[in-house]
């Protein structure tokens, strides 16, 4: 692909004069009062849950936080191939594509998909319990007027705001589009730039810090 | 004294928790439990209190007070909640009752935010006045004794909100709020500091444990669900392969639990003449002793059959020291298989993993680092201070922006 590079001269510019205002979020972890024994359980429960619980189950595993080992990107990839032990459907569920502009219910739809055919009695060791989250936004000190200011703050905010900027806000807020590309393209009309960033798939990080690095070598080929 | 911990989590992560205080400054919170001394709750609340203060909330922490008939029936329902007493007199539930009206008599509890430790104290919601009450369960609810269960519901009902560790804990038949807050460990605690070799081999050698061999330690009181016999057990298996392999089961009394003595006697008996098993009873303050201990292992053993938490397994990960875990309570989420330690069911499947690691430095090492890293980002007091915050947030109605 040809890179038409706006080079680092260009980035003292401040657009429409729109800031990019950083904000971190943090998540309570609430019991859903659903719990699942077998995969035809666990089938059930993703067609019923919220789009909370969905999410948690789906996302956490970018922040570093996440509990369960790194080979597998969902809860419920993770839940089927330990606890139930079915290589073959953990691999496929651990693949689904969580980019833009994939909704929570077109991940739902697709999760769907790929569970039905196998959804039997065959249970876990355990059982896979269903937990809803709501986030808690708090605002930071960091404040972007200009494209350097933003390239310089993407290096240095915290590892959650990236992920509440990026994934949060838009599949959980319902924005539709990461706040990064959005505000590239509407403060600066920077189309291709927005557009290259949404094509990141936030499932295939499984730290903030990985999906930081992938922001930014993005941003840093078509800014610098 | 919170900016210490920018050194552990970062600069952020202490803004974050500075910024959330501030939308809670001008509420009154108050914590009740049933010990000052003993057990993960009041080491937890030791920390956490006077760093709440320091972030300018006014907050109070009290202890109920009781018998011996009283802590006999608290310890009963304790057990019998974790599933391991089936037989529950029933005068002891009216023992319970009566301590708990004379608590509320004799303690303030008007404030505006009350969190309630444990089941000890929960029967102190039947005399709220005012304020958002919410219960903290450090235990497993998962399969408790149903006639206890549903005497303590009825109190538990009542509560604006209930936090438990883990997921699996959480009750079905509860229709409040449920939240989810592990508990967590201070880095900066005589427990958990950094401590000199030197320290470190003077303590341990105190007690005749040779640091020159290797240690297989398990800090926890002596208790059923903690599985010292399976824990000797595991280490005569693993013993087999490493002959200068020693023991150390380091316990410390609690006043509210009357059955540690006859369990530790036991536990005696079952070690035989062994000089390489050390069974030491130390008192409940012995925090730097346990320090040193758990940085003088080889591999850290928390063997339980039923866990609230196992706090002890994420002092030990912090030390960076492999852990083989039950696969019980919130030992699960601390102990990653194959990533921080293992987790095993039987003293044979224990004894397994203990020797593997015994076996193979690069592996114990490699471990032991992904295990502080596991603690570092996850259960460290500045993390359960700011789910605190969030939950009085929450409870409060000013977690929305």
């Amino acid at each position: 692909m040809c890179y038409v590079k706006l080079g680092a001269k260009s980035l003292d510019t401040s657009g429409r004069g729109i800031p990019f205002k950083f904000y971190t979020a943090y998540y309570l972890s609430f019991y859903s009062r659903r719990r699942a024994k077998t995969l035809r359980d666990l089938l059930e429960g993703i067609k019923a849950a919220d789009k909370n619980t969905l999410f948690h189950h789906l996302f956490h595993t970018i922040r570093s936080k996440h509990l369960i080992p790194p080979k597998y990107t969902n809860d419920f990839a993770h839940w089927v191939g330990e606890e139930v032990g079915d290589e073959e459907l953990a691999a496929a569920l651990s693949d689904i594509s969580g980019a833009e502009p994939a909704t929570i219910e077109d991940i739902r739809r697709e999760i769907v998909e790929i569970l039905e055919p196998h959804a039997d009695d065959r249970a876990g060791r355990s059982e896979f319990v269903f937990v809803a989250m709501e986030p808690v936004v708090v605002e930071t000190n960091y404040v972007a007027n200009t494209l350097g200011e933003f390239l310089d703050m993407l290096e240095v905010v915290p590892g959650e705001s990236i992920v509440y900027h990026f994934v949060t806000r838009r599949v959980l807020d319902g924005t539709g589009r990461n706040d990064f590309s959005t505000w590239l393209e509407k403060n600066f009309g920077l189309a291709e730039v927005a557009e290259s960033l949404s094509r990141i798939d936030p499932l295939m990080y499984n730290s903030e810090e990985a999906l930081r690095g992938a922001i930014l070598k993005t941003l840093r080929r078509w800014l610098l | 004294m919170i900016e210490k911990y920018a050194q552990f989590v970062g600069e952020d992560e202490i803004d974050a928790i500075v910024k959330l205080a501030e939308r809670l400054q001008d509420l009154s919170i108050l914590h009740v439990n049933s010990t000052a001394a003993g057990g993960g709750v009041a080491e937890i609340l030791n920390r956490m209190v006077p760093l709440m203060r320091e972030l300018g909330l006014r907050v109070d922490w009290k202890v109920i007070r009781g018998d011996a008939e009283f802590f006999t029936a608290t310890k009963t329902f304790h057990n019998a909640l974790q599933g391991t007493v089936r037989d529950v007199p029933s005068h002891l539930y009216s023992v319970y009752e009566k301590w708990q009206e004379i608590n509320a008599n004799e303690l303030d509890l008007d404030y505006d935010v009350v969190f309630i430790h444990d089941p000890q104290p929960a029967g102190l919601i039947k005399y709220r006045k005012r304020g958002k009450w919410i219960w903290r369960c450090h235990i497993d609810l998962s399969t408790p004794h149903p006639e206890v269960w549903a005497f303590l519901k009825r109190y538990v009902s009542m509560y604006d909100l209930a936090i438990f560790h883990i997921p699996e804990f959480a009750r079905d038949d509860l229709e409040i709020p449920q939240l989810l807050i592990p508990p967590s460990i201070d880095p900066l605690s005589p427990k958990n500091k950094e401590l000199p070799p030197t320290t470190v081999e003077r303590i341990v050698a105190k007690f005749d444990v040779d640091t020159e061999r290797p240690i297989l330690l398990q800090v926890s009181r002596f208790d059923w669900a903690k599985d010292p016999l399976g824990v000797v057990e595991a280490y005569r298996l693993a013993k087999r392969h490493v002959p200068d392999l020693q023991l150390v089961y380091l316990g410390s009394p609690a006043h509210d639990d009357p059955e540690g003595e006859a369990v530790y006697k036991k536990t005696v008996e079952a070690a035989g003449g062994d000089r390489d098993i050390h069974l030491l009873m130390l008192p409940p303050d012995s925090h730097v002793e346990v320090n040193a201990f758990q940085r003088a292992a080889t591999v850290v053993m928390q063997k339980s059959i039923r866990e609230g938490f196992g706090l002890t397994v994420s002092e030990a990960l912090w030390k960076s020291k492999p852990v083989v875990g039950g696969r019980a309570g919130g030992i699960k989420i601390q102990v990653i298989h194959g990533v921080t330690g293992f987790l095993a069911t039987s003293p044979r499947v224990a004894a397994h993993y203990v020797t593997f690691l015994l076996r193979e430095k690069e592996i114990r090492e490699k471990m032991g680092a992904a295990g502080r890293e596991h603690v570092r980002r996850n259960f460290l007091i500045t993390h359960h201070l700011r789910r605190y915050l969030m939950a009085i947030a929450y409870a409060t109605g000013r977690h929305r922006r």
